[in-house]
């Protein structure tokens, strides 16, 4: 049951990120997906990627895009 | 097991791992550059055939020490045969592409040093990074290894781009890299869906079971893997749709990058071409469709360059155009056909990076490639200008230059084949070309100097006039003895059209 | 259960890629649009995880004590896990060389509009 909760969560989040108009809201929502995706590796018996994946999809991708956004413009224009 | 074959791969990426680390020490990247490169085209010179297995995993039957004790499931079946390691195969074929790559970069790269004024480490880098990686691709008999290094290639691509300077390079950089992160993923999801259908990621062992049956070959799920692969092929090549981006990224690079970089999509074209015709050409509609897309690239890849006031643009669209040449031999599927189609994207390869280098000096010398804006070049040095009408001529297919040999050979084999047209539509792109070099060369050479036109440099590196005479002669070489490079092409085209010679 | 697991990240995977591409492709922000792309690489390395998966399986590590027959009938396929860790990573570093072009544009243009940036 967990795996379709996981799922979810994961279309979800992808869509709420790039539904807001602060950048910054969206570079941290990025980390959502990342890391249901993390959890979703883990029950389809892929241990040694979800590890991968929770470090770069829940805290690499998101910090880079908040470095991008903290040095350009925060809010959409 | 021959290590030279490794080499081939390794010696370019710690030679440009190296060039990052020496930052603003000119002298010895000058030094470290030249050496390295002169390996380049060595490397497969000396290199023996065979096959390569990283980590020493050969197949099964090859190692009965390893394959003893083991059970009848794994010994008696197919599995005995697949691959386990990456394969990387060097044949003939082989051979030429990695010296005709080495013998380019190694001209680039001696150019680039001389042309520039503080020699960069990073552009060392990325040139030697993006050898590595196309001569992986050419190497490489593994679909997976191909994907990571045909993202290697891009990414080079857009470095050599990104260091360039010329006005406009981000933001071209920025959406051939946009279209590339759509491509990939997609070219990645082919192999995905192969791997899904078949088990492997080894080209033989698609192949293999492919034919023996152990996989319906009319899976429609293999349609669609073959579609998504050729997506990135179209990618990956500069193909329609994505030719007005492959010729913009050429017009940003500085000339000697712009070389290097149509040599890249060249050999990466060949090699996922030939991947795809060795895994799809079963599939009815496959030839077809490479005929088809390669008569819009050429159409569109030559009408285009016409249009074009920008030097290095238009040189850009009629490298794309000429790509079209090559998917033509191809397409037909004979083995003649094929041999002509691999043995123009040679001469191509040399053909084009003549071109650019040539046009080059004249970037060089002015800082300006608006062909509206230039003239009288003749007057200043013409020895240049005769080297840069030869390689028109080259490109045009004029007789006794390589490109002569190789496009005869395209319409007899289009005429073999029972296309007449095509070879029609050949001779008649054949003049466009001739007429759009015509139109630039004469702008830029034969027109008296413009007023406002402000000379920086006054000399041409004598590097460069090697390095266009290098490319002069093994222009006349392949021309006046085409079997120096058919005979190394005949094995491969003979497999690839069904072992009929 | 209303579809088995595979199946349905099959499906995730492809809404993954689908939304990317609508993001890539319509949305106007440039940092919006490398989000996208980083969705589709998202999504091809859940299809390649779940070529993979054995529904009931195990992992795929080899523990002392297992029968060798038991376990090769009974692991997931290894093959494509391990090719999508090379896929990660490759998808985090084309991403950090896109955000660096983005903020030099910045400094360029101080827009981040791609109708502004990319545009003539």
């Amino acid at each position: 049951m967990i795996e379709y909760i996981l799922m979810f969560t994961t279309i979800l989040g992808a869509i709420l990120a790039l539904m807001q108009r602060d950048l910054l809201k969206a570079a941290i929502l990025t980390g959502i997906p990342g890391a249901s995706l993390a959890f979703l590796y883990q029950y389809l018996l892929a241990p040694d990627v979800a590890l991968t994946q929770a470090i770069v999809g829940s805290a690499i991708i998101p910090v880079f895009i908040a470095l991008a956004v903290y040095k350009t413009r925060r809010v959409e224009d | 097991m021959n290590p030279l074959i490794a080499l081939m791969i390794i010696v370019p990426i710690i030679c440009a791992l190296f060039l990052n680390l020496l930052h603003k020490k000119d002298r010895t990247i000058k030094a470290i550059a030249i050496v390295m490169a002169i390996t380049l085209p060595l490397l497969p010179l000396l290199a023996n055939y065979g096959l390569h297995y990283f980590g020493g995993y050969e197949p099964l039957y090859q190692n009965p020490a390893l394959s003893k004790g083991l059970p009848s499931l794994i010994t008696g079946t197919a599995l005995n045969t697949f691959h386990p390691a990456i394969t990387y195969s060097f044949q003939d074929a082989q051979k030429l592409f990695i010296f005709i790559l080495g013998l380019v970069a190694f001209l680039a790269i001696i150019v680039s040093l001389f042309e520039t004024r503080r020699p960069s480490g990073v552009y060392g880098f990325m040139m030697f990074m993006g050898v590595a990686a196309v001569s992986a691709l050419i190497l490489t008999d593994d679909i997976f290894n191909f994907y990571v290094f045909f993202e290697i290639a891009a990414l080079a691509t857009v470095g050599v781009v990104l260091v360039s300077q010329v006005k406009g390079n981000y933001e071209t950089a920025l959406k051939y890299m946009i279209l590339g992160s759509i491509a990939s993923p997609i070219l990645l999801l082919g192999i995905a869906l192969l791997l899904g259908v078949t088990g492997n990621v080894n080209i033989t062992d698609i192949i293999l079971s492919l034919k023996s049956g152990a996989v319906n070959p009319q899976n429609p799920v293999i349609l669609m893997a073959c579609g998504m692969i050729f997506f990135g092929w179209l990618y990956g090549s500069g193909l329609p749709p994505f030719h007005t981006i492959k010729s913009a990224i050429y017009s940003k690079a500085l000339p000697h990058g712009a070389a290097l970089l149509q040599a890249f999509s060249v050999f990466t074209f060949i090699a996922l071409g030939i991947i795809i015709l060795r895994i799809f050409s079963y599939l009815p509609l496959s030839q077809l469709v490479i005929i088809g897309v390669s008569l819009l690239a050429m159409i569109m890849g030559i009408t285009m360059a016409i249009l074009q006031t920008d030097l290095k643009r238009m040189i850009g669209f009629l490298a794309v155009g000429e790509l079209g040449y090559i998917g033509l031999g191809l397409g037909l599927g004979t083995a003649l056909g094929i041999t002509a189609g691999l043995f123009q994207a040679v001469n191509e390869v040399v053909i084009t990076a003549f071109l650019f280098i040539g046009f080059g000096t004249i970037y060089y010398q002015s800082g300006e490639s608006d062909i509206r804006k230039l003239g009288g070049f003749m007057v200043k040095n013409p020895k240049v200008a005769l080297l840069v009408l030869l390689s028109g001529f080259a490109m045009a297919g004029v007789p006794p230059l390589n490109a002569f040999q190789s496009k005869l050979m395209l319409i007899q084999a289009s005429v073999q084949a029972g296309l007449p047209e095509l070879g029609v539509i050949m001779i008649l792109l054949s003049i466009v070309t001739f007429m759009t070099f015509m139109k630039a060369f004469h702008a830029v050479y034969m027109r008296p100097q413009p007023s406002d036109l402000e000379i920086k440099n006054d000399f041409i590196p004598k590097a460069t006039i090697l390095a266009l005479s290098i490319l002069l002669l093994v222009c006349l070489l392949l021309g006046l003895f085409p079997q120096m490079a058919t005979n190394y092409l005949q094995g491969i085209s003979t497999s690839l059209a069904g072992g009929v010679p | 259960m209303i579809m088995d697991t595979q199946l349905a990240s099959l499906f995730t995977a492809g809404a993954l890629i689908v939304i990317g591409i609508f993001a890539s492709v319509f949305l106007d922000n440039l940092i919006k649009k490398v989000i996208g792309l980083a969705f589709i690489g998202d999504g091809a390395n859940l299809f390649l995880i779940a070529m993979g998966y054995k529904p009931g399986g195990i992992v795929y590590i080899y523990l002392p004590g297992m029968a060798r027959d038991w376990f090769a009938q009974n692991s997931a396929y290894p093959l494509p896990f391990a090719m999508v860790l090379t896929s990660i990573v490759i998808g985090a570093s084309t991403m950090a060389v896109m955000l660096g072009i983005i903020m030099v544009l910045y400094k360029k243009h101080g827009s981040l509009r791609a109708s502004k940036v990319l545009g003539e």
